[in-house]
């Protein structure tokens, strides 16, 4: 099926990040680059909406044959048999993306049109955060490894320039490139993955980085020969036992541990994971759009697009379930003992993606996805939220100078309220089913790898659910209830986004709703500790240079913070909280396991989902029969699993490949999913866990409540608060030694010292040599002409001589 | 026109430069603007017929094969011929040199006050000399124009360059001198054997009839498949100039200090195409005439490169000087190049063809946006500047999107090149290369992706970002449009062979796989032992 809507879909935002960039940067108008922005994003959202729900055969996710739908645009790169397409593919898995990042995408380009008004810099900002849209947009809908990858490298840029949006200020800037590198380790996981997937392929005889077969109807006229599917053909070899030698085995293992080196990058886990936080430098929209919905989730989409890669994997199963794990717990105890409303938010998406990474782990692949969904409902929420305090607290994001805030801000309030009660796994809404489905498949995982460890991943889970509860209940007390501490004097002021915000405003005073100067925040010389380190005026770059100065000036006298008086947001502001509200509370209504709901209601999303992902291999399945047996049944045209005996085998089996050519997706499938089949022990298993589940969530509440609204200001463990110290290590351990070993050792000793060292010494030894032949010679130039005539002559002399003995 | 077309275009410039000449003698008094002027419609004329090449299937025929063809006998008392030809490895290398030329020559358009005749000059008589190296098919007449080449620079950063400027110049001229004085012992030696061939009259210097008698064995290199010690001498010599002229570590140190202290228009030419001038030779001379050698010699230069990627990617990281910083960060390069050349695999050869365009064109870039800043603060040291964004955005931008370029962000040229290195590598044969384990060189040289964001980035925001805190960067003029007009051709060719590098590729294809195959095909053991030469016996 071909649809070229789908790159509609793609390139509309970028026709809008050129038109606010190219034209806002002419006109200033804030209206018109909101317009083109907000609009371009939502001409994506609709074509995305078309191309999944309607068309031939009911569209991308509701085809029965479960087929991608295509939109081939050229061929990018051919070189011999090497090929990758630039072209888009819209399967149920993308679809589901597609869908969410469009429309969330769409909600939170809406609010920042009222966050970031009156910002010097408001047309560079759409404009980034449409190529971000049109980034991202490729990340999923790309139809090879290399095109994601375009993607992939591609939001790690826009991440970049939003995290460092306030170009005056260091840790901005410092925040952006610990981003960047950081991701870019991370893809050198992915460049070195995908060469091997390529490697695999070609010796089973079908070269390719394609995720889908794509026959000639779909490339068109000069689109060249077939593509084959990679992942089909992966699918297609024996599942490679158990073992860590198979890490460093060249074979599928390694693919999918260096694929994962990228996720750990892309999606902010151990040991990867440091940049996530300090991203919060940038505007709260973007801390929403992309280091809580979007982009960070992007490693999930990898890990679960490539299933059939790593459910022949069971090692790299294991690795990824244990980082998961991990990264959820490390990071849910961080997020306790954090101050800044921000930085808590921050380290809850590092542990819900940690979350995310267990499913996968233990072959939840669409569990996984779901999380993703639910958790880019509830956490863009839940960012936005915070925005809206930090714009309704005139730029504060430190949560010992809010409370009581329900009252002046009481949409926000309410709308937060739910993100708070979805994220703890309140019952019936979004979080509740989707991390339920984490813990139960976690607990029963037979997976090959992770099932002797299910138990304890269980239990990692379940504490960071009650830990999730703790903080954020920690963080609704702190702001929204208790007493108003807004009103005090400041201990300390933060560098953080918020300030430097706040200096657009007296340029161009940005809240149209502030009735009074009263409203304005107060400026007294000396209430602020460092005003220096508030005073980074974060005026996009194009102001005129000769008011340079005064500005300088004015930021000195204005703009220290003094005491606040909240205000509600703007409904530019609130109504995209309220609908992610909304889709916070039902958005996990289209997946309900059977067991909670006895049948009465399908579970949409693991139908809609389960054609398109591989099933893990179940632990002993792998030396009972291993090839393609997990893989071949895909969709419709259900195939006899073929039983090999092959364990340990390289995977070359070209032959289960060939066999799998009918199958419309090329993915393997699982054959039976396990809702038709309902065990009524492991039900009523299940519904225990459910009820453990949502007891730990209440007590999470429970003891965050009893704890926070007596002693808000608690005093928590100072390794918390200081994050177990990994900055500093990783500082000490390694920037540090190879800055210096890089300036000191390689060029001081090495370059300078030792290299150049010998070459000047034999410089100063023809020059020592033209000192005698200086009496023939006068003059500068013909005086080096003779040294290197000298100097040739005996070179060649000597070459020639050596040559010809050898030569004899 | 056809068989002229070469010889137009190596004459273009140095009619050029004779031009100059003669207005300056014959019109002493007469406006320096002149100069520019005249420079600059030679340069474009020369790059408007470059692009003529394009008319006939170069490249896109079998490989080796020559288009434009011309031989005239020149020297006949020794054989010496001047003969001239393109195929799909110099088209583009061509037509990089004559595109960065007007360019190069727009960026010295205010900055030259010091005798811009003489300046312009050398430009044109060094876009000669090089455009020569690229096109000859006679080795004594490549050895002219590569030498040729050495003088013009010589001059240009002796007279033109910074404060260590002789310092610079002397040690650029020496290496290189050194280097291709070696490769003139080779070519002479080659001349020698090709007169002993039986029934042959005299020596020839003639690149196709050399390729032709070592291939037929007339001229035998080769035991028993195996490389001569002889044929190891003369890999030797040819390697050296080249490897220089790369540069290779640790060869290297002359470009540091020539780059730095080169003027704009120097540094752009040096790093544009002068560097290519080597790896061109590697491949060109080394590969076709000594393939069992090449093979031989594989990691000994894998070794090299891979050093240098990571090596010129520390060292840069850690460069106070922004000139210098992206001269290292060519060697850093230029290993990738190199790298993908001795993987042998249709992947890796195309790709470090390919990225030998993009160097040109992305580091080309870099260094004349870097001279921009200069010429407006008379310094390159990073820490002299900070916040440049604020009074130049347009340079901001523009610094930043072609800094992508250089670190290989995909959808630009940079990235399709490394990428097709990497993957060359990866996939390839250790057969054919003698490396084992091409995976672990390859994690290895991949690594270099991930300093050159770490050394970009960090410049970018030293330079660029956070607040202006020093002075003299506060009223800083932005880009004017001669500035922005002489970078918008690099720019949209960074897009562009970024997205679709198919037209790139498709010409070089033929021609590198020819170059390939040749060497596959040489005896599986390069390996030189005694046995071998006893056997000769």
């Amino acid at each position: 099926m071909t649809n070229h809507l789908l790159s509609v879909v793609v390139f509309a935002p970028l026709v809008g990040a050129l038109v606010c960039w190219l034209v806002g940067r002419k006109v200033r108008s804030e209206s018109l680059v909101g317009a083109v922005a907000c609009g371009s994003v939502a001409v994506s959202a609709v074509c995305a909406f078309l191309v999944a729900f309607t068309g031939e055969g009911g569209g991308a996710l509701r085809n029965p044959a479960a087929a991608p739908v295509f939109s081939h645009l050229w061929t990018w790169i051919q070189v011999g048999t090497f090929r990758a397409d630039y072209g888009f593919a819209m399967d149920r898995l993308s679809g589901v993306y597609a869908c969410f990042i469009t429309f969330v995408g769409f909600l939170i380009h809406l609010f920042a049109t009222g966050y970031m008004h009156g910002d010097k810099g408001f047309y560079r900002f759409f404009a980034y955060l449409n190529l971000f849209m049109f980034m991202m947009l490729t990340l999923v809908l790309g139809d090879n490894l290399l095109l994601m990858f375009v993607g992939w490298e591609g939001v790690g840029l826009c991440s970049y320039l939003l995290i460092g949006y306030y170009t005056d200020r260091k840790e901005a800037g410092d925040a952006a490139k610990k981003a960047f590198v950081a991701n870019r380790i991370g893809d050198w996981g992915v460049v070195l993955g995908i060469m091997l997937v390529f490697w695999l392929t070609s010796g089973a005889g079908h070269p390719s980085i394609s995720y889908f077969d794509k026959p000639l109807q779909v490339l068109g006229t000069s689109g060249g020969p077939e593509v084959v599917s990679a992942l089909k053909t992966i699918g297609g070899m024996g599942i490679e036992p158990f073992g860590w030698h198979w890490i460093f085995a060249g074979g599928i293992t390694s693919a999918a541990v260096l694929l994962f080196i990228g996720a750990t990058g892309k999606s902010a886990q151990i040991p990867l994971y440091v940049w996530l936080p300090d991203a919060m430098a940038g505007p709260t929209p973007v801390s929403a759009l992309i280091h809580a919905a979007t982009m960070v989730t992007a490693g999930v989409y990898m890990v679960v697009r490539c299933s059939a890669i790593f459910s022949h994997a069971p090692t790299a199963l294991f690795i990824v379930a244990v980082i998961g794990a991990a990264t959820a717990i490390f990071a849910a105890t961080i997020g306790i003992a954090q101050n800044d409303i921000k930085k808590v938010l921050a380290y809850s998406t590092v542990s819900q993606l940690g979350y995310m990474f267990l499913a996968c782990g233990v072959g939840a692949f669409v569990a996984a996805i779901f999380h993703v969904m639910t958790h880019a409902f509830f956490k863009a929420l839940l960012f936005l939220g915070s925005g809206s305090v930090i714009h309704g607290m005139h730029h504060e994001q430190d949560m010992r100078r809010m409370g009581g805030l329900r009252k002046y801000m009481p949409v926000t309030f309410a709308t937060m309220a739910a993100g708070w009660l979805a994220i703890s796994g309140f019952p019936l809404l979004s979080g509740f089913f989707s991390k339920d489905e984490i813990l139960w498949k976690t607990w029963s995982s037979e997976t090959a790898g992770t099932a002797g460890i299910g138990k304890f991943l269980w239990v990692v889970g379940i504490v960071t659910a009650g830990l999730t509860a703790v903080y954020m209940t920690r963080l609704m007390v702190m702001t929204f209830w208790g007493s108003e501490r807004f009103r005090e004097a400041h201990a300390s002021g933060e560098g953080d986004e918020a300030h430097a915000h706040a200096h657009d405003e007296d340029r161009a005073p940005h809240d149209a709703h502030a009735p009074s100067e009263g409203d304005r925040p107060h400026h007294a010389p000396g209430d602020a500790i460092d005003s220096h380190a508030h005073h980074a005026d974060a005026h996009g770059s194009h102001h005129a240079v000769e008011d340079f100065e005064d500005e300088e000036e004015e930021h000195e006298e204005e703009h220290h913070h003094g005491p606040v008086e909240p205000h509600e947001s703007p409904w530019t502001m609130t109504v995209p909280l309220v609908v992610l509200a909304v889709l916070s509370v039902v958005g996990g209504w289209v997946g309900i396991p059977y067991a909670l709901s006895g049948g009465a209601v399908a579970n949409y999303f693991e139908q809609t989902l389960e054609p398109v992902v591989a099933r893990a291999p179940e632990n002993g399945e792998v030396a009972t029969h291993g090839a393609g047996a997990a893989t071949h049944a895909a969709g419709t045209t259900a195939e006899a699993p073929s039983a090999h005996g092959n364990e340990g085998s390289l995977p070359q089996s070209v032959g289960e490949g060939e066999a799998g050519r009918g199958a419309p997706a090329g993915h393997g499938a699982a054959a039976a999913p396990s809702e038709h089949a309902p065990d009524p022990a492991e039900v009523s298993q299940e519904r225990l866990f459910t009820g453990i589940s949502i007891l730990v969530g209440l007590l999470g509440i429970g003891i965050g409540w009893v704890v926070f609204s007596k002693r808000p200001l608690m005093p928590l463990p100072r390794l918390l608060e200081n994050k177990y110290y990994v900055d500093e290590v990783y500082d000490a351990a390694l920037i540090e030694p190879i800055k210096t070993g890089s300036r000191e050792g390689l060029w001081r000793i090495i370059d300078v010292g030792a290299i150049d060292g010998i070459v000047n010494g034999l410089g100063r030894g023809t020059a020592a040599l033209g000192g005698v032949l200086r009496y023939l010679q006068a003059g500068f130039v013909r005086s080096y002409a003779a040294i290197i005539l000298v100097g040739a002559l005996a070179v060649l002399g000597y070459f020639a001589w050596n040559a010809w003995q050898l030569a004899r | 026109m056809q068989p002229y077309l070469l010889t137009v275009l190596i004459l273009l410039p140095f009619v050029g430069a004779l031009a100059l000449a003669a207005h300056g003698l014959f019109a002493p008094y007469a406006n320096e603007r002149h100069y520019r002027w005249i420079a600059l419609g030679f340069s474009l004329v020369t790059f408007a017929a470059s692009l003529l090449l394009l008319t006939q299937p170069v490249g896109l025929g079998p490989g080796g094969t020559f288009h434009f063809v011309q031989d005239v006998p020149w020297v006949s008392a020794i054989g010496a011929h001047y003969h001239v030809g393109v195929d799909g490895i110099s088209l583009w290398l061509v037509i990089l040199t004559t595109l960065l030329m007007p360019i190069s020559i727009l960026s010295s358009w205010t900055s030259v006050e010091k005798r811009p005749m003489a300046f312009f000059a050398f430009m044109l008589l060094l876009e000669s000399a090089m455009l020569g190296v690229f096109v000859s098919l006679d080795l004594l007449l490549f050895y002219l124009f590569f030498e040729a080449s050495l003088v013009p620079m010589f001059f240009l950063i002796g007279a033109w360059g910074g404060e260590r400027r002789l310092y610079a110049a002397v040690k650029f001229f020496i290496y290189t001198a050194l280097g291709s004085l070696l490769m003139l012992a080779g070519i002479i030696w080659l001349w020698y054997l090709y007169s002993q061939i039986p029934g042959v009259n005299g020596g020839t210097f003639d690149y196709v009839l050399l390729h032709d008698a070592i291939q037929q064995g007339k001229i035998s290199l080769t035991v028993g498949g195996v490389a001569t010690r002889e044929q190891f001498v003369l890999f030797a010599l040819f390697a050296a100039a080249f490897s220089v002229k790369i540069p290779l570590w640790p060869v290297h140190t002359w470009l540091p200090d020539a780059h730095t202290e080169a003027p704009t228009a120097g540094s752009v030419i040096l790093a544009g195409v002068l560097l290519k001038m080597g790896t061109y030779g590697l491949m060109r001379f080394n590969f076709t005439l000594f393939p069992e050698m090449s093979r031989k010699a594989a990691p000994f230069f894998i070794v090299l490169a891979v050093i240098g990627i990571i090596y010129g990617a520390l060292v840069a990281m850690v460069q106070p000087d922004v000139k210098r910083l992206v001269a290292y960060s060519s060697v850093s390069h230029m290993g990738f190049v190199v790298l993908g050349m001795f993987s042998f695999t249709e992947w890796g050869m195309q790709g470090a063809l390919y990225q030998m365009l993009n160097h040109g064109v992305s580091t080309g870039a870099l260094f004349l946006l870097v001279g921009m800043i200069y010429e407006r603060r008379h310094t390159r040291m990073i820490s002299e500047f900070g916040g440049l964004s604020k009074p130049m955005p347009l340079f901001a931008t523009l610094f930043v999107f072609t800094s992508l370029s250089s670190v290989g962000l995909p959808l630009l040229n940079g990235f399709v090149g490394e990428f097709l290195i990497m993957f060359g590598f990866w996939n390839s044969d250790p057969a054919v290369h003698n490396v084992t384990r091409s995976w672990l060189v390859t994690m290895l040289a991949a690594t270099g992706v991930i300093w050159a964001a770490v050394y970009m980035l960090w410049m970018l925001q030293r330079v660029l970002f956070g607040r202006v805190t020093n002075p003299a960067n506060r009223r800083l003029s932005d880009l004017n449009w001669r500035e922005v007009g002489l970078l918008a051709p690099l720019l949209v060719l960074m897009l562009y062979m970024g997205a679709y590098p198919r037209p790139f590729l498709a010409r070089a294809r033929a021609s590198v796989e020819y170059v390939r195959a040749r060497v596959v095909a040489a005896g599986s053991q390069g390996v030189f032992h005694a046995e071998a030469r006893e056997a000769t016996k």
